[in-house]
């Protein structure tokens, strides 16, 4: 691999990061396995990254390849042992937005979609980030119809977490 | 508001909460070695490859093998060892070209099933060695039978005796005794090891595969 491709990934990566960041946040638990996931994502992005056309937009592309390495090929460490709940060290509420109640019902709601299984989370992650059925189709390969079923049973799902 | 738009909103307030890497340290990253699932199915289906191809050199100095020179049954054996090497190429080009399928910016559900299909080519390779073990173990058995002068002796005494169908039957469940044993033991290896490496990929995929009926 040439240096002027390991520049302009890198260059890529460490603006789009935040990306990455979320998928991790999402399918781990505590700081080691974000840590070693989001390795894991950037070496597959580099794998990928000869193959990726600009007809695509780079952030579209990582969506796909951080799904896919979190869901698929990550193979998850089992010898770090989870020292710190999700809940306590993933989700920062700002200062200026602080509310007791507000803060413990998000607490409550990111617990329950930790909860989820890797394909929820796949589409709620994608949801999150305000993608439409048809993006979420693509990156997941089910049909759009498929997907929005989905998505209403994981509504329902995440109700009844919240309310058992 | 339902929940998943009250977390929407939230979700998009923690945008400067997440850490900041610097160029160096993901330069730093793409440096180091992946270790994903596909890279541990790749290894160990070579391992696999490499198994059977040694146990298939091993055995062939064996005075065994030397004796059944001595039997003339070349226009058996010869025959059989081509078409398991033949075989061998033929499985692993497929696993090679399942193998280089494999991408991770495909869709969720086409990686998934990439990955399974090189699998599934290892798994039918494995299937058709233990196959094939029992065909030539029986086939080696014919042999020996018709040919070997210490079992000719053996039969005639039987024979002699009247316990002819109890000498088969006996060898013929032994052979299958040990067959048992040692398919028991391989198959009971791949279970435990791809059971571990391939658990969450199967469960992700009938989680997919769910949402289409």
């Amino acid at each position: 691999m040439n240096k002027e491709l390991e520049h302009s990934f890198v260059e890529l990566l460490e603006k789009h990061q935040n990306i990455v960041h979320k998928v991790c946040r999402l399918y781990t638990n505590n700081q080691d396995a974000h840590n070693d996931l989001f390795q894991e994502i950037t070496i597959q992005l580099w794998k990928a990254y000869p193959k990726f056309r600009g007809d695509a937009k780079f952030s579209t592309w990582m969506y796909r390849v951080g799904l896919n390495t979190a869901i698929t090929l990550y193979r998850k460490n089992k010898r770090r042992i989870n020292t710190q709940d999700f809940e306590g060290v993933q989700f920062k509420i700002k200062a200026e937005t602080y509310d007791d109640t507000e803060e413990q019902q998000l607490k409550l709601l990111y617990s329950a979609v930790h909860q989820l299984n890797d394909i929820e989370k796949a589409l709620v992650f994608l949801y999150l980030e305000d993608k439409n059925y048809k993006e979420i189709s693509e990156t997941m390969g089910i049909s759009e119809v498929n997907a929005r079923v989905k998505m209403n049973r994981i509504k329902t799902k995440l109700r009844t977490i919240l309310n058992p | 508001m339902d929940e998943l738009e009250r977390l929407k909103k939230d979700w998009k307030n923690q945008e400067d909460t997440y850490p900041k890497l610097s160029y160096n340290e993901i330069y730093k990253m793409i440096l180091k070695k992946s270790s994903s699932i596909v890279k541990w199915i790749f290894i160990i289906s070579l391992l696999e490859f490499a198994f059977w191809a040694v146990i298939s050199f091993a055995f062939k100095d064996a005075d065994s093998i030397v004796r059944f020179k001595e039997y003339h049954a070349e226009n058996i054996m010869i025959p059989m060892t081509i078409l398991g090497y033949l075989i061998l190429i033929y499985f692993f080009y497929r696993f090679y070209t399942n193998y280089k399928t494999i991408s991770a910016t495909d869709s969720a559900k086409k990686l998934m099933e990439n990955i399974l299909k090189t699998r599934r080519t290892v798994k039918q390779y494995v299937g058709f060695n233990l196959i094939y073990l029992f065909i030539s173990t029986f086939v080696a058995l014919g042999i020996l039978f018709d040919r070997d002068e210490n079992f000719s002796e053996i039969i005639d005494k039987a024979s002699a005796n009247g316990e002819l169908f109890k000498l088969y039957a006996t060898t013929i469940l032994v052979t299958l005794f040990a067959l048992a044993i040692a398919i028991g033991l391989i198959l009971g290896f791949y279970y435990l090891i791809y059971g571990i490496l391939l658990k969450r990929l199967n469960s992700n995929y009938s989680e997919l595969k769910k949402l289409e009926n």
